[in-house]
């Protein structure tokens, strides 16, 4: 039940966007209730009459044995062709604006290169800081089972500064992998031979995961990593280095830049 | 020349298992594709229980029982699952089992074009399936996944590439030459007086997948040949340390795997219409625009496969042009739905199992179209791609609006294939099961992949409360789902010696069941050559011509 709860959360109150948690999932959001809506009012249109009919015109025998004999009707057919090629473009056109926002990271953000390997993830920070994860350790020894963050050591986490928006480039040594961090509702795919980018922002401190969403083999399932978000000043101490003293937009990011 | 032909005695399926094995009757082929499908339906249906069960809890539970193997086989079970499920069930059922034995019979023709190259398309596919066999051997396990990308594919951790390649290969010679074929048996062979708006809206739909097999197959053979070369002769095309592309392979790969979803999607809408206007005792509403749909999506088809690329690293517009594609795709979808449901409108609707299981096919297309959309938008596609409410999805689309569309033909063809009567108590209750279980296991599937970005293809994650009381839901589901599906396994079986069904039990004037005997005959029509009055429709029910043809 809580479960159904927090889907009518998502896409009810997405637009009211008093505590927004992370970037660009807010943008994510916006596109999820509009196609919610439309979704559901498609389907009440299409299910009504449906239902009316169904029980309406029931073969019943001596009553309605026999269909009428009607063969279409223009207009409405036509009808519906408009409507729906209007609803395609608003949709593709409301989704196209905000994907402009989530694929562009605003200025000013830390960047960091994360390598992606069969089965870990090496994330390398400005001043050559570099954080190695896989599953041995983020994995319970005894039990070979998933350690939920809480229990995770340390040193095997990506720390990464709130409030600040991150622009990953991501890449693989071997196969094609995929960078996912669901709480920011961004994915994408890292390819041997290529530069792949995408950036997010967490506002709130906390303890988020990474999973490979690409099939990589055997240990596909098991390609996790934690990004441990601290406020600037831990993270500075964290990286040790001169890096990131740009000034952080205060939870909303600037501008994306148009690339 | 009108000759008037005595069919000879018998049933078309009487005769020795030599004539069988070289038959070249489209009846019988047919019958062999349908049957080959069928069982392959079952061992992936069972690879996807192994995968419900092994999801149902955190940690890898396979290993128990197959010591370190266990995840290897659990990717080996995925891959067979979806590869099987797709190529033997979803594409052959239609294209190799339906058409066959119906398409003929729909257009008052004898045979297909070329019996003989029927019968070699029905071998080679056998003889992929042999191949298939063989993969449940150890070490010969295929672990790329149904879709092979590449470089992976390359990798020794994916198993015998070279069988995978020949599996496809042999698929893809069996395709091509059965989509030749009924191009050529609907272009040349229909019966005097059938035109082209005078098909039945099945044979429509196998004409536009067969359109799309013949354009998009040779993509997916090109794909895997350089697979091959790459592999073991040492050329690059996809390679990227020397030089080759992996997006290449996607690309090609999703040329044909794309579009070929309409190739299972499509003859299913052709059983939807077929189903609803005989059990409505009314024609199809708008019966051109159904038509015309049809073909529209089966081109439009070929204009979205980018959208399986949306975070693949391809160029941005690139993903806004084919956002827009696929969400195109919609509109004539969205005609087929509303005029299924405007020919209900003033009609006489029988309730019985074909009936059943095509309100629940749409039903499930419905909201399995619906559940498209944000895939389709490239900005909810960032936050959703390769999770399980993909897979959730797709389920709904070609996992159950399919499955249910071939359990609707297969009740409403059972008497004029075998000649008996169906259990309808038994046919209803396997609907309402199946009806019930796929929506628990398929809905939260979606739910979990879209609320807590569960990815897709894990046996493993992380021990979250929430997350592992939403994969035991699924698996009741699916238990519900397989009582079901047994259910109508069952029904079919017994059925072989069920009451005997009358000549034409659901009054249709299409020409499989007015103008042939049931069984049907060795020679297919009673009157031969076949020929119909000017004003003869498949869907005139309001003329009455089951009874005077
Ligand atoms: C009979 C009931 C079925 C059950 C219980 C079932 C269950 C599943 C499960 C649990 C997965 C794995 C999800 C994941 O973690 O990625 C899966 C994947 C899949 N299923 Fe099914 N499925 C069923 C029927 C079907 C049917 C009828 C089709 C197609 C016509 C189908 C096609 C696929 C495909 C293509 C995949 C993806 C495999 C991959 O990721 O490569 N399934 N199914
Ligand atoms: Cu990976
Ligand atoms: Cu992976």
């Amino acid at each position: 039940m809580k479960n159904l709860l927090s889907l009518l959360l998502l896409v009810g109150t997405a637009m009211a966007k008093e505590d927004i948690l992370a970037y660009p999932r807010a943008y994510w959001e916006n596109s999820v209730t509009v196609w919610f809506w439309v979704a559901v009012a498609i389907y009440i249109i299409v299910a009504v009459p449906s239902i009316y009919f169904m029980v309406k015109y029931r073969y019943r025998p001596k009553e309605n044995e026999e269909g009428a004999h009607i063969e279409g009707n223009t207009a409405i057919e036509i009808v519906w062709t408009v409507i729906p090629t209007i609803i395609v473009l608003f949709l593709g056109t409301y989704s196209f604006a905000n994907f402009v926002k989530q694929r562009n990271a605003p200025e000013g953000a830390l960047e960091i290169k994360v390598t992606a390997f069969m089965w870990g993830w090496e994330f390398e920070y400005p001043n050559g800081k570099k954080v190695y994860t896989f599953f041995n350790q983020v994995a319970d020894p005894e039990k070979n089972i998933y350690l939920m963050p809480e229990k995770i050591d340390d040193s095997a986490k990506a720390y990464i500064p709130a409030g600040k928006p991150i622009k990953v480039y991501c890449t693989s040594r071997d196969v094609i992998h995929s960078f996912f961090v669901h709480e920011a509702r961004v994915t994408e795919d890292c390819v041997p031979g290529r530069i792949t980018k995408l950036w997010f922002q967490f506002n709130k401190p906390g303890e988020y995961w990474v999973f490979c969403r690409e099939y990589c083999g055997t240990w596909h399932s098991r390609m996790a990593s934690v990004l441990k978000v601290v406020s600037e000043d831990e993270f500075n101490k964290w990286l040790g280095g001169q890096e990131a003293q740009q000034t952080a937009p205060a939870n909303e990011p600037a501008q994306p830049v148009q690339q | 020349m009108a000759v008037a032909h005595v069919p000879p005695a018998g049933t078309w399926y009487g005769a020795t298992l030599k004539e069988w094995v070289f038959t070249t009757d489209h009846k019988k082929i047919g019958m062999l594709y349908f049957i080959t499908s069928l069982i392959f339906f079952i061992v992936a249906g069972l690879f996807g229980l192994i995968i419900r069960f092994e999801q149902s809890a955190p940690g890898i539970q396979l290993p128990g029982l197959f010591g370190q193997e266990g995840t290897d086989l659990y990717n080996y079970i995925l891959t067979g699952h979806g590869a099987v499920m797709l190529l033997w069930w979803a594409v052959n059922v239609w294209m190799g089992g339906f058409a066959n034995f119906l398409v003929p019979l729909m257009i008052g023709a004898r045979d297909v074009a070329f019996p003989r190259l029927n019968a070699f398309s029905y071998w080679s596919f056998f003889g992929a399936s042999l191949l298939v066999l063989l993969t449940l051997i150890p070490g010969n396990w295929i672990k790329m996944l149904w879709t092979g990308y590449a470089p992976y594919s390359m990798n020794d951790n994916a198993g015998p590439t070279s069988l995978y390649v020949l599996i496809v290969l042999l698929y893809g010679i069996s395709s091509t030459g059965g989509s030749v074929n009924m191009i050529t048996t609907i272009v040349s062979m229909r019966a005097k007086g059938i035109g082209w708006t005078k098909l039945n809206l099945f044979v429509h739909a196998i004409m536009a997948a067969s359109l799309i097999q013949l354009f998009g197959v040779p993509s997916l053979m090109g794909s895997v040949i350089l697979l091959f070369t790459d592999k073991y002769l040492g050329t690059n095309f996809y390679n990227p340390m020397l030089g080759g592309d992996p997006l290449l392979y996607q690309h090609l790969l999703w040329f044909y795997s794309h579009p070929v979803v309409y190739v299972m999607i499509l003859p299913a809408f052709g059983v939807f219409s077929e189903v609803i206007s005989t059990m409505s005792r009314k024609p199809i509403f708008g019966y051109i625009s159904m038509a015309l749909a049809i073909y529209a999506i089966a081109f439009v088809g070929f204009e979205t496969w980018v959208h399986h690329m949306f975070v693949s690293g391809v160029p941005d517009w690139l993903r806004v042009l084919f956002s827009y594609t696929t969400l195109f795709v919609g509109v004539p979808t969205g005609i087929k739905i509303f005029n299924w449901v405007a020919t209900l409108h003033k009609a006489s609707i029988r309730y019985n199992t074909p009936m059943l299981f095509t309100f629940g096919g749409i039903l499930m297309f419905l909201i399995g179209g619906l559940t498209g959309i944000p895939n389709a938008m490239v900005s909810i596609d960032l936050g959703i791609s390769d999770s399980l409410f993909i897979v959730g999805h797709f389920h709904y689309v070609l996992g159950m609006a399919l499955t249910f569309g071939a359990f609707s033909g297969i009740y409403y063809w059972y008497p004029k294939v075998t000649g008996r009567m169906y259990s309808e108590g038994l046919g209803k209750l396997s609907f309402w099961l199946m009806l019930i279980g796929a929506n628990i296991m398929f809905f939260f599937q979606m739910y979990m992949g879209m609320v807590h970005g569960m990815p897709r293809r894990y046996p493993d994650y992380p021990p979250i409360p929430e997350w592992v009381q939403l994969m035991q839901i699924q698996t009741v589901g699916a238990l519900i789902m397989t009582v079901a599906i047994l259910l109508s396994l069952i029904n079919w079986i017994k059925s072989l010696g069920g009451p005997k069904a009358e000549e034409n039990p659901w009054k249709s004037p299409s020409l499989e069941w007015s103008m042939t005997t049931t069984p049907v005959g060795p020679n297919n029509f009673k009157k031969y050559p076949v020929e119909v009055p000017d004003d003869w429709h498949p869907y005139a029910y309001y003329k009455g011509y089951h009874t005077h043809i």
